[in-house]
């Protein structure tokens, strides 16, 4: 069945994702702040007892991952927010519109993008203040890049939240998601040390993991440097990488939701 | 003045993955301006025909025209027509009033000024301006039903479908919406279908009344048509003693418009006068089991003609003159159900005859058929009898319990 796209329909559910998360100040303060005890738990505590790490501190080391913790579990929760708007009964607002199922998922897939993005920026600030970067030119332009990988990471785990929350009917499962889908992601991503020093198995394990790729993208933007194991061109690596997973997500969220029945 | 149908329904059917047919071979048109309302018990398929008519769930066969578009080719085009307020509360309660009425507004692509315009005057019929901003989440179950409507209409619908509209809801607040829906319909020329298994409600408000049972279509008429199938009124007779009783009615089974004669023991009992009602209505028992009851089921071609009733009573009538007359004969009854045309004036002539003959009266009451009867009388059931499935009962209770929250 053809799907025609409109923009309205996309502008006015990433509106509503916008205003609801502006609504919901503390769980942002609570994401925002848990990330904040990780950062001066790890970075400052673990980081002093380490000293320099590769050149640079372990809280400069730590900070992407952290970033990219933040981003997984807000954008993946955005996603699977779709069984509550299918339990309170907004999908069904939304599905009797005379809009496609396409536009609704892409407005909330966008929509979930942008708000855990806004926590990942929040995120860096707070990293920054810390003093994890150091300002220079070049570090002004991998912020500006890094929001870009901000929202390439968030829409893919938005996707797949979408797809998870498309399949699931009831949210008891919700904390199996966390424990088997979530935690596992977070874990591997590369977060606490570089993936060259962890033994084969893990490493198999680590490069199978699309977060440690958006890790690594971040990596790339705000201390100019990835893990040695990707090589020099190891940030186009990444991109490719992230970015297949992104469009596969997405396409595989909407096609379920889509297909889901009210 | 010529009647254009906005809506044409043909052999619509529905069965689930659980082979249940929840819609089965259902036909009929809706006429631009009227209110029709589907009457059934839970479960009787008038949630799953609306869903169908919305484009929100594929028909198994069968398709229907909404305003001149086929809900199968054409869905866009369908829900640009409709309006649908839903049974269970669809609104974001992390959003304020004016919010989810915006939201809506846009998403039917309403712009800017028009959008505005509509919502503050949709907030003046609900009555809600002064809450608009407030969140939904504070309102009370009343309010949030007014909102629903009042975003049902916002876009300007064609047809409006209302789920259980007032499901769960304080008198007050019920009359309050059907006021509203009433003069929406008027003023606006809004076509309306609900679905209710409140009878008042279909009384109060609808022009023509679909009873629909087991899927199918068991009658389609006004509300006073349907009750005049009941061929009468009842009038109960109260006796103080028995032997009052005997003496009496062999008289008035000489009474010629005295079309039938129960006796009841004990005490009042409606559900009597509905049985019999439903005896001396000509409908068939359990019509409504549809394909449940052997033999051929006049409700699978969804046609009433006239024709056919009118035999059917004339036969019933007879069966009543003769045969049932003396089946009932309680020694212990004190009471007498006489199924009478225009019972009010009946009265005073039943009660001159009973007193002439020295017998007192204890009591006299008229029952007019109600829809409940109709209801009875075409479905074999009580319409507050418990059906549906256990998720379509706590799902309606979770409404309920929200609307009064």
């Amino acid at each position: 069945m053809v799907q025609p796209l409109s923009g309205q329909a996309i502008y006015v559910i990433l509106l509503r994702e916008l205003k609801r998360f502006w609504r919901a100040k503390a769980r942002i303060i609570a994401s925002v702040a848990q990330s904040f005890f990780f950062l001066a738990l790890f970075g400052l505590g673990l980081g002093g007892f380490i000293g320099g790490f590769r050149g640079t501190t372990y809280l400069s080391y730590l900070s992407p991952g952290i970033i990219g913790m933040s981003l997984l579990f807000g954008s993946v929760f955005t996603g699977v927010s779709v069984i509550f708007d299918r339990q309170f009964g907004f999908l069904k607002e939304m599905l009797v519109a005379p809009v496609s199922r396409t536009s609704i998922i892409l407005g909330k897939i966008l929509g979930g993008a942008v708000t855990a993005s806004i926590q990942g920026i929040l995120l860096l600030a707070v990293a920054g203040l810390m003093g994890a970067f150091t300002p220079t030119v070049t570090f002004v332009i991998g912020v500006i890049a890094s929001i870009g990988v901000m929202i390439l990471i968030t829409a893919g785990f938005v996707g797949l939240g979408v797809a998870i929350g498309s399949s699931l009917t009831d949210f008891h499962a919700f904390q199996l998601l966390a424990t088997f889908v979530m935690w596992p992601i977070f874990m591997l991503s590369g977060v606490f040390f570089p993936i060259d020093v962890a033994p084969p198995l893990l490493q198999t394990a680590i490069l199978m993991d699309p977060l440690f790729y958006g890790v690594e993208l971040l990596r790339w933007c705000l201390l100019g440097a990835g893990t040695p194991l990707l090589g020099p061109f190891g940030w186009l690596i990444a991109l490719g990488v992230l970015g297949g997973f992104t469009a596969a997500m997405v396409g595989i969220g909407t096609f379920l939701f889509s297909r889901a029945q009210v | 003045m010529k009647k254009i149908s906005i809506i044409e329904v043909n052999g619509l059917t529905k069965i689930f993955d659980n082979e249940v047919r929840a819609v089965d071979g259902v036909s009929f048109t809706v006429e631009e301006g009227e209110i029709l309302g589907f009457l059934g018990p839970n479960g009787a398929g008038k949630t799953t025909t609306l869903n169908m008519l919305s484009t929100l769930l594929k028909p198994t066969s069968g398709t229907a025209i909404v305003n001149g578009y086929d809900i199968l080719k054409d869905p866009d085009a369908v829900r640009r027509s409709i309006g649908f307020v839903f049974q269970d509360p669809t609104l974001d309660t992390e959003l304020t009033g004016r919010e989810n009425l915006d939201f809506h507004g846009r998403i039917y692509g309403l712009k800017q000024d028009v959008r505005q315009q509509r919502i503050k005057e949709m907030l003046e019929v609900v009555q809600l301006t002064d809450r608009a901003d407030a969140l939904v989440k504070t309102y009370s179950g009343g309010m949030k039903r007014r909102l629903e409507i009042a975003r049902g209409l916002l876009h300007h619908p064609k047809v409006l479908f209302l789920d259980e509209p007032t499901l769960g809801l304080d008198p007050q607040t019920r009359r309050a919406i059907w006021e509203h829906i009433e003069r929406l319909n008027q003023e606006k020329n809004i076509t309306i279908i609900l679905t209710t298994h409140y009878t008042d409600e279909a009384d109060y408000l609808c022009g023509r009344i679909q009873i629909i049972d087991f899927g199918k279509i068991v009658a389609l008429d006004t509300a006073e048509n349907l009750k005049a199938r009941l061929q009468g009124d009842i009038v109960g007779l109260t006796f103080k003693e028995p032997a009052d009783l005997l003496r009496i009615r062999p008289l008035l089974e000489k009474i010629e418009w005295i079309r039938r004669i129960d006796a009841v023991a004990g005490e009042n009992n409606h559900a009597a006068m509905g049985r019999m009602m439903q005896m001396m209505s000509g409908i068939p028992e359990g019509l409504g089991m549809g394909g449940m009851v052997s033999g051929p089921s006049p409700s699978s071609n969804n046609s009433f003609g006239t024709s056919r009733i009118p035999k059917q009573v004339k036969e019933s009538m007879a069966l009543g003159m003769t045969g049932a007359r003396d089946q009932v004969n309680l020694p212990e009854a004190t009471r007498l159900h006489l199924l009478v045309d225009n019972g009010g004036h009946r009265i005073p002539e039943l009660v001159n005859m009973v007193s002439d003959t020295g017998v007192v009266l204890e009591s006299v009451e008229l029952h007019k058929p109600t829809l409940d009867d109709v209801f009875l009388a075409f479905t074999g059931r009580n319409i507050r009898d418990e059906r549906g499935s256990m998720a379509e009962t706590m799902r309606q209770r979770r409404t309920i319990r929200e609307a009064r929250g």
